[in-house]
């Protein structure tokens, strides 16, 4: 295939799925399958970003729903507090909150590695975490943060579920944009290299923790915005959506699809959805083991497939491949 | 605060502590041998109290459900530790990850097999009392609790110091490498291990249930998170640094949550990470910082 026509394929399938709930109406009229792939589409995007630490730069953050929740909470009180429903003023202050919140953390953590930086990211994220549960004052706390403002640009609506899920998918495809743009730029190819090998970077003259603090910063701003769209999403802001089980769920997707490539965290998404989303629907009511299957799927990729989904289909086309010759 | 609040909170501060003891003990031995922080640490515990509850249930004794809960988690960590974690010998951080998938399923199973709703567990007969202490009346069972993980914590140095199967610790703590090249069978030895640090976490489990309760999300907080806190400020992989930990942060966290209520979470864990940024190996901690 010529790259042009992998990227008219790519733009097609692009513009098929931000047009999706226009294109399925005739069997898609209860509008499920539009909720869960808008929702896969957030879980894609905070995965996307977390992938940007855990596979491109080696940074095993176990903390990174503490930047989902900073958005989610950020954009639902700006919108609250400054009493307007922009989506640039408060899409903006979620972002702009989770890259703060990222460089305070980052600057903490940057120089920890392997379990270290595991552990210390978990800390900090609990820190978030905890001032999320208990600022009732402005976070709601364990009530969690109801009535957040519809997403408005100038006077259009984005709450409409069909214009929910194209705000969603269009984020997703610009995120991944970038994100692709980033593996291929210098940045993103100093980012591998402290990867595989920091003091040698470090030697060749790259100012490693500096590249190290950018991905973390870069990343946490992503995550932000994936808090934001899931605060639109719901309406609903929880302190759960900074807590741990919120990175944990990042973190499977991100292994589970396949970390330091594009398309892993996207097929991460797709089956966690599934088996968080549509396997449920499958089993009796009272059978309500969705996370136990998450855990065990989780379990035989980091045993069998370390290199999730992508790497199964990797290595499936290399040897269909090589038996064609 | 009067002076007997005070001396209450102490108290309280010390149970707490004796509680963080039993619990971070088995997470501690865990990483100080096979260098892996169990992140199903808090999920043994957890269904080391629901075990608990069912033994209770069934045969009355509370004193049968503190044996039945770290022998099936001891059983259970043992069965895991071949099929899960040998696996990945050498590759910590992946080692690390699988206890995360480990996690999970216990977590949702307990939700499934228990139910997920709020329970308790009454304090065994003979201490399920209060005695008068000091211008107040004072809960037997937490005086029994700080008993109980001080004498365990005597048991277990005399353990580490003075018997084979602790030299063998300290030695594999030291390095499990070169033990293994001297012919010990570090296989054995590991799955040991695991199965222990789970028997520790289910013991702690069974203990903390009256105190606690039993209910959801007890595997994140207390379980995982406050073992965490305990060996990170005492400092990973030593049996000292569980027990200053547990001494340190038992009363700092029950004073913090009395002195400053709201922020007390933030505070502690503000702790943690500025241990973790100073000195990485804890306040006691000697070991090598492992990858």
């Amino acid at each position: 295939m010529t790259s042009l026509a992998r990227w008219a394929l790519v733009a097609l399938g692009a513009l098929g799925l931000v047009t999706f709930p226009y294109w399925s109406g005739p069997w898609e009229s209860s509008r499920f399958a539009t909720t869960v792939i808008r929702d896969a589409l957030v879980l894609a995007i905070f995965a996307l970003s977390l992938d940007l630490l855990v596979g491109r730069a080696g940074m095993p953050s176990l903390g990174h729903a503490a930047f989902f929740g900073a958005g989610a909470y950020a954009a639902g009180i700006a919108g609250q507090r400054l009493a307007t429903d922009q989506l640039p003023v408060t899409l903006g202050a979620a972002a702009a909150v989770a890259a703060l919140l990222a460089l305070v953390i980052g600057v903490l953590v940057v120089r920890s590695e392997g379990i270290f930086f595991l552990m210390l990211t978990l800390a900090l994220a609990q820190i978030v975490f905890a001032i999320a549960f208990q600022w009732t004052a402005v976070t709601g706390g364990s009530n969690g943060l109801s009535g957040v403002g519809r997403p408005m640009l100038a006077t259009l609506d984005f709450s409409a579920p069909d214009l929910m899920y194209v705000l969603v998918a269009g984020t997703f495809v610009l995120t991944a944009l970038v994100l692709w743009g980033l593996g291929r730029s210098p940045f993103g190819r100093a980012l591998m290299g402290v990867r595989e090998n920091e003091r040698r970077m470090r030697a060749l003259g790259y100012d490693t923790t500096r590249l190290r603090l950018s991905a973390f910063v870069i990343a946490g701003t992503m995550a932000g915005v994936a808090g934001a769209l899931s605060a639109y999403s719901t309406r609903f802001v929880s302190a759960q959506d900074a807590g741990l089980g919120n990175s944990v769920r990042a973190f499977v997707t991100v292994l589970v699809g396949g970390a330091g490539t594009l398309a892993g965290p996207m097929a991460g998404a797709g089956l966690v959805s599934v088996i968080e989303r549509v396997v449920p629907s499958l089993l009796p009511p009272d059978l309500r083991i969705a996370e136990a299957i998450l855990g065990i799927v989780f379990i035989v990729f980091v045993l069998f497939a370390r290199q999730g989904l992508v790497g199964l289909g990797v290595a499936r086309y290399a040897s269909l491949r090589a038996r064609r010759r | 605060m009067s002076l007997e609040q005070i001396f209450q909170q102490a108290l309280n501060g010390l149970s707490f502590g004796a509680l963080l003891f039993i619990l971070a003990s088995g997470l501690s031995l865990v990483f100080g041998m096979m260098d892996v922080v169990n992140l199903a640490h808090g999920a043994f515990y957890m269904l080391g109290a629901y075990i608990a509850l069912s033994v209770v249930q069934v045969s009355g004794s509370f004193w049968l459900a503190m044996l039945a809960a770290p022998l099936v988690l001891g059983v259970l960590g043992f069965a895991l530790e071949p099929f899960l974690l040998r696996r990945l010998r050498g590759r910590h951080l992946d080692q690390v990850l699988l206890t995360i998938g480990v996690s999970l399923v216990i977590v949702d199973l307990i939700g499934q097999l228990w139910g997920r709703e709020v329970r308790s567990l009454s304090a065994p007969g003979g201490l399920d009392g209060s005695i008068a202490l000091i211008g107040g009346v004072y809960p037997v069972y937490r005086l029994f609790v700080i008993a109980f993980g001080v004498a365990l914590a005597v048991v277990m140095g005399v353990v580490y110091r003075r018997t084979k199967i602790g030299m063998l610790i300290r030695a594999g703590v030291q390095d499990a490498e070169m033990l293994g090249a001297l012919g010990v069978d570090t296989n054995r030895l590991f799955a040991l291990t695991f199965a222990t640090g789970a028997a520790l976490a289910g013991l702690a489990g069974v203990v903390a249930a009256p105190v606690f309760g039993i209910q959801p999300g007890m595997d994140t907080d207390p379980g995982l998170l406050y073992s965490l806190v305990v060996v990170v400020v005492g400092g990973l992989g030593t049996l000292s640094g569980a027990v200053a930990g547990s001494v340190l942060v038992g009363p700092a966290d029950t004073f913090g949550k009395v002195l400053f209520q709201d922020v007390a979470l933030a505070v502690i864990f503000a702790i943690v990470a500025l241990v973790l940024l100073l000195k990485p190996t804890g306040l006691l901690g000697r070991i090598r910082v492992a990858r």
